[in-house]
């Protein structure tokens, strides 16, 4: 299992983390990719999901990112009731994961399709992670604008080692 | 018997005053000393002078309660003392009623007697008594009794000087410290 | 009540279980300490060290809410009456150990008090008697703004305020909570 990319948006809609990893070995790459040409041109670090789209930034992904899962929530709402979310879903390069917690703040995570449910991951990652070196950092602000506090050696060095051990 | 009971801070500080009377067979709580005009002073003053001893028995043992410590006889006065830790002192100045028998002390109500204020060595007559609380300032049921009721004051003591508006030193002003004192009083001696 | 013995059942097991205890003692003197040297800061305003309290609890709550979501794992509440037995029968049972009664609904299940029999932040804790600490102070009114800044950020809008403590010899100690609203998600600002 491969993770691309994660990110972490406040209950302002702002994206307040975001952590991307190298991308599947390029053969993988290659052989599903639909137009192997647009490769070369596209970041080293960018996840095939959006190969080929070179000129957009980080930043208008997790905008892109954002504006996926708020209306899918919405969408779910409407449906589901009140209570309702989505979990997850997946297109043929990529499966997004997304978990919610009660206080708005949305986690989502970019794995390869083989992936299971990453639900658990992305609530132990609140937990165990966000909770316990953002939260209860008393240096780090009440709310992170641009991402401040969420930045902190601990955090990112807990997740990287969480992805890297626990979730491969 | 009649109770005059002073906190002083390791500073010699006065903390905290009271004076208050036996509850004990039939007393009614009132301080009866048998000076009444000059009480309030010479309670202080004979507690204090008795902070000398106070200082020289603190290292004898490692007890707080340091029981009967020194003896005023023109007053027939008892002091009892206690230390706490951080070098506050309890100080409890008991004076006996003045009794006309020993064996009336047992069944008279005591009250009665203590209105009075008339003068007289009595220290002798009222230490050979019987060993009630209130007559016998030396006997084993007083200093127990002094002892119960100083641990109880003791616990309130720290209870209060927590409170986060008391600063170390200050006069302690706490009415629930005194009603807490005079229960004190009222259950123990 | 079935949403409020649930609740307790949830505080007990949580309290057993997830809860880092630390000593009441230290937590008391911690909070006095403050207290009072807001009172010294603020010169006997004690409006003032009412207003700096609430601001206080504002700013933990915000954290607080999250630790506790991360402990309790419950989800969203469905109405205001389960959010209150939420409050008095998890949230306080794990961070203070008490579980103030909820009481006094209005007929609209807007409002409601909270009595707490037992308060931990004020042990040994006598106002300054001074006159006005009597009438002018609320020592423990952090809480008013732990609720707050928690509430919001589970997009409730609250107000909360005490009316009665026993340190200033009132029968009981009692807060009262409104929700003013349900606050609605925030959108991505509009760019292009």
């Amino acid at each position: 299992m491969v993770v691309y990319s994660f990110y972490i948006f406040d209950r302002h809609a702002e994206c307040i983390y975001k952590r991307r990893w190298l991308p599947r070995p390029s053969s993988v790459v290659a052989s599903k990719s639909s137009r192997p040409t647009s490769e070369a041109s596209a970041p080293a670090t960018a996840p095939p999901a959006i190969l080929g789209q070179s000129a957009r930034t980080t930043d208008d992904d997790a905008k892109l990112i954002f504006g996926t899962v708020f209306s899918l929530r919405n969408m779910a709402r409407k449906l589901g009731g009140e209570d309702d979310n989505f979990v997850t879903y997946r297109t043929s390069q990529y499966r997004l994961h997304y978990y919610e917690t009660p206080t708005n703040i949305k986690f989502v995570m970019l794995t390869d399709i083989k992936s299971p449910s990453m639900r658990v991951a992305l609530q132990q990652i609140y937990i165990n992670l966000y909770v316990e070196y953002v939260v209860k950092n008393p240096l780090s602000p009440a709310e992170h604008p641009g991402g401040v506090g969420v930045n902190n050696e601990l955090f990112e060095e807990s997740l990287e080692q969480f992805v890297t051990r626990v979730l491969s | 018997m009649s109770y005059y009971f002073t906190v002083l801070s390791p500073t010699d500080v006065p903390l905290f005053n009271i004076a208050f009377g036996t509850s004990k067979s039939g007393g009614d709580g009132i301080a009866r000393f048998r000076f009444p005009d000059t009480a309030q002073y010479m309670n202080q003053f004979i507690i204090h002078s008795s902070l000398d001893v106070v200082e020289e028995a603190q290292w004898m043992n490692g007890n707080m309660y340091l029981k009967h410590i020194d003896t005023y006889p023109p007053a027939s006065a008892y002091i009892s003392a206690f230390l706490t830790p951080s070098g506050a002192r309890f100080l409890l100045l008991h004076q006996p009623p003045q009794l006309p028998t020993n064996a009336s002390s047992a069944t008279t109500g005591s009250s009665s007697l203590l209105g009075s204020s008339f003068s007289g060595s009595a220290g002798s007559s009222s230490r050979a008594s019987a060993s009630s609380v209130a007559a016998n300032p030396t006997s084993p049921q007083t200093e127990e009794a002094v002892r119960q009721f100083m641990t109880e004051v003791y616990e309130n003591y720290v209870k209060t000087v927590m409170s986060p508006f008391y600063r170390q030193g200050m006069e302690i002003k706490s009415s629930v410290f005194r009603s807490k004192v005079t229960a004190a009083g009222r259950k123990w001696l | 009540m079935s949403s409020a013995t649930k609740a307790s059942r949830i505080g007990e097991e949580l309290w057993k279980t997830r809860v880092d205890k630390v000593n009441a003692e230290l937590v008391t003197l911690t909070y006095g300490t403050i207290v009072a040297q807001l009172c010294q800061d603020y010169d006997g305003n004690y409006q003032e060290v009412n207003k700096q309290l609430e601001k206080m609890g504002y700013n933990i709550g915000m954290r607080l809410i999250e630790d506790f979501l991360a402990k309790s794992n419950v989800g969203r509440c469905a109405n205001f009456r389960e959010t209150a037995d939420m409050i008095a029968k998890v949230g306080f049972r794990i961070f203070l150990n008490i579980a103030p009664t909820v009481t006094n609904w209005t007929s609209d299940n807007n409002q409601f008090s909270l009595v707490f029999d037992e308060n931990p932040l004020a042990d040994f804790v006598e106002l300054p008697d001074d006159g006005r600490a009597q009438d002018e102070l609320w020592f423990s009114n952090i809480l008013c703004g732990v609720l707050r800044g928690a509430l919001e950020m589970v997009q409730m809008q609250i107000e909360a305020h005490f009316v009665s403590d026993v340190l200033r010899g009132d029968d009981t100690t009692e807060m009262r909570v409104s929700l003013v609203r349900y606050i609605e998600d925030e959108m991505p600002p509009d760019e292009e």
